[in-house]
């Protein structure tokens, strides 16, 4: 079922299935934020919520939700949105759920430029890391740019520059001294530990700046997941809208890893998990950024309730990334999609 | 028509040309081995490194310097190169994938994971300890990678593709098993650069029975390969027994792999380059493919090892790095160049 929206000349076509699905995965994000905020060592109550919002109740309570858990849980949100929105663009375009930017060597580089600034300047990890990830997308792309941007160039390209970038970081840690390497161990699989309001704002302002490019892009893209013949056909410049996708989707993938670390799976599963929600040919950024924003707030919450160790969210992004991958790997085989 | 005579104008034409490749590699193999008996942070005379080797005087520290640290990495690098560069080869005929190797399959992630499990588990430290669960690991991964991968009818992207998320995978449980202990990660993080540093004789001497045997059947696959190379359907009408003949080939690919992760640890790339040197010098036919491999590998490693240990990082960059940071340009390169053309 299709309703239409109209403004005077302007009209929008919109499916009731997204619209429902987007309502239905956008209430669960909510229903598990709130979750997620009571829960922990600390156990808040749901009634008491709003009194400490409005300044009431003790100062324990004051500090562990206004300045541990709402900022921790709105940068999970936002990098999980970020992650889902830069995997669903890149899988997109490139037509193949395996060209997300975690798989193509983006985090690897991320990882890489955090260790270099550490090993540096003993610090910096985070300009180092999206500096690192920039880098790296920008050299992959320029290499794997002829004429275009095949898919399958893009793709092994970026898996090559992921296994050197990897053996690089595998040095510079056998170089630092064991706490300093334990620290960069904990930092290299993704954490949320002890986020700040400021990582609130950096993400969240990151995703504000990018939404105009977003909207603009979400139709386009979803034309550029057709046939090359069929885009250019409907009078598509390839070339130029693949730029713009990729250096959003850089941009993306920056900011989320700045924010959380290089999370493995977030961005690969977010966009499959989308696009079984949403009908095909259909925008799918909006319900690809609620599903990575669900899949890191639920390994966020899942790491913080493993009572003693501080376990980083990323194991959990592996565990629940992992399977995903391998169903996803045999659906495509199956389909003969590869 | 066979297949004798699909491949002989190509033969016929290089054959001697061939031979003298081969010749001079085996050569430059002969000097390279001695360029590492003799340099490094104590450089060595021609007369005492003839000395270590004939008449070995234990109180000499020239001799002790040759013979009991340079001797076992410089073999230890070549068997490993040459194990790396026949499985390559041997991967890249099986699938027909001018990018397989067997660390793009899965097979170092594979045992990296093993290795890791090994030490969090078992408390093992001692990198020589590592044999068998290396050998699982990767065994598993590859094996998980040729299912997701299609198996033998994979094309290229698709097995590589496999390859690559395995790897992922197994990457991301390596590195949340290493948080949970300190330990762990101070064995794992000197063991994964993949190197021939403080390598035993009795480790060589543990896994030169694997090396054989899987060489051996390297040379058994290949012959069959040969055939199969020119497609499933001719080589059945020409009396192979393909399903024998991959069995074999992974059988070989497995033991070559496995002795060296075991040995060395996970060096990337070798199995990928090397293939594509000796096609370059000797043309695709596989027994041919399977010498040069054997030789240029085990030149690449010593080259690697040599260059990592004199000249980089301050004389300490492990072979297994070299590797990758020859390896990834050269990856790049190939895909730069021909795409993924079948072989």
């Amino acid at each position: 079922m299709i309703w239409t929206l109209r403004l005077s000349s302007l009209s929008v076509q919109i499916s009731r299935r997204a619209v429902l699905t987007a309502t239905l995965l956008l209430s669960v994000l909510l229903m598990t934020a709130l979750l997620a905020l009571t829960l922990g060592s600390y156990p808040l109550r749901l009634a008491d919520m709003q009194e400490i919002l409005t300044g009431g109740g003790t100062a324990i309570q004051q500090m562990i939700l206004l300045d541990h858990r709402m900022p921790r849980i709105l940068t999970a949100l936002g990098a999980g949105a970020a992650f889902g929105l830069s995997g669903a663009m890149f899988q997109t375009m490139m037509r193949n759920p395996l060209a997300s930017p975690d798989v193509i060597g983006f985090n690897a580089g991320a990882s890489c430029g955090a260790l270099v600034a550490m090993m540096l300047t003993g610090g910096m990890v985070l300009p180092g890391a999206i500096a690192g990830a920039l880098i790296t997308a920008a050299v992959v792309t320029l290499l794997a740019w002829s004429r275009g941007l095949p898919p399958y160039r893009l793709i092994l390209t970026g898996v090559g520059a992921s296994l050197v970038l990897t053996a690089i970081g595998d040095l510079l840690i056998s170089r630092m001294d064991a706490q300093t390497a334990a620290d960069m161990a904990q930092w290299l699989i993704g954490t949320l530990n002890a986020r700040s309001w400021s990582d609130v704002a950096l993400v969240w302002g990151g995703l504000l700046l990018l939404a105009p490019a977003l909207v603009w892009l979400q139709f386009p893209l979803t034309r550029l997941g057709m046939a090359d013949d069929i885009a250019t056909g409907l009078g598509m410049a390839l070339s130029p809208l693949r730029l713009a996708v990729t250096g959003t989707g850089i941009l993306l993938a920056a900011l989320a890893v700045s924010t959380a670390g290089p999370l493995p799976f977030v961005a690969f599963a977010a966009g499959p998990i989308a696009r079984r929600l949403i009908p095909n040919g259909r925008p799918v950024l909006l319900a690809a950024a609620a599903s990575g924003a669900l899949i890191t707030l639920m390994a966020d919450t899942a790491a913080r309730a493993v009572p003693m160790i501080q376990l980083p969210a990323g194991v959990f992004t592996a565990l629940i990334g992992a399977p995903v991958l391998i169903w996803l790997l045999l659906a495509q085989f199956r389909k003969g999609a590869l | 028509m066979t297949a004798s005579t699909l491949t002989l104008p190509r033969q016929s034409r290089s054959g001697d040309l061939r031979l003298l490749w081969l010749g001079t590699a085996l050569l430059a193999l002969c000097l390279l081995s001695i360029a590492a008996l003799s340099l490094g942070a104590r450089a060595t005379g021609w007369a005492d490194i003839w000395g270590a080797l004939t008449s070995y005087d234990p109180n000499k520290a020239d001799h002790i310097v040759v013979r009991n640290m340079r001797l076992p990495r410089l073999i230890g690098a070549g068997l490993a190169g040459a194990a790396l560069g026949m499985s390559g080869a041997l991967i890249q005929a099986m699938t027909r994938n001018p990018l397989a190797d067997p660390g793009l399959l899965g097979i170092n992630g594979g045992a990296a994971l093993g290795v890791v499990l090994c030490i969090l588990v078992l408390g093992v430290t001692d990198p020589a300890e590592f044999i068998w669960v290396a050998l699982g690991g990767g065994l598993a991964a590859s094996v998980l990678v040729f299912l997701l991968g299609g198996g033998s009818q994979a094309n290229p992207l698709r097995l590589i593709l496999a390859g690559a998320a395995v790897s992922a995978l197994f990457l991301a449980l390596t590195r949340a098993l290493l948080l949970v202990s300190r330990q762990t990660l101070d064995v794992y993080r000197f063991w994964v650069l993949g190197g021939f540093d403080g390598i035993l004789p009795a480790t060589l001497q543990s896994l030169l029975p694997f090396l054989i045997l899987g060489a051996l059947l390297a040379i058994i696959a290949g012959f069959g390969l040969n055939a199969l190379m020119l497609g499933e359907d001719t080589a059945k009408g020409l009396g192979v027994r393909t399903g024998l003949t991959r069995l074999t080939a992974g059988a070989a690919i497995v033991l070559l792999c496995g002795a060296t992760v075991a040995m060395a640890g996970p060096i990337a790339f070798a199995g990928l380059i090397v293939p594509h040197m000796a096609r370059w010098a000797a043309g695709p036919a596989i027994g041919w493919s399977l010498a040069f491999s054997a030789v240029f590998g085990a030149l690449l490693l010593i080259a690697a090892d040599l260059l990592g240990r004199l000249a980089l990082f301050g004389g300490n960059m492990q072979a297994g790095v070299m590797t990758a940071l020859i390896g990834g340009p050269v990856l790049i390169w190939l895909v730069r160049r021909n795409g993924v053309r079948k072989l």
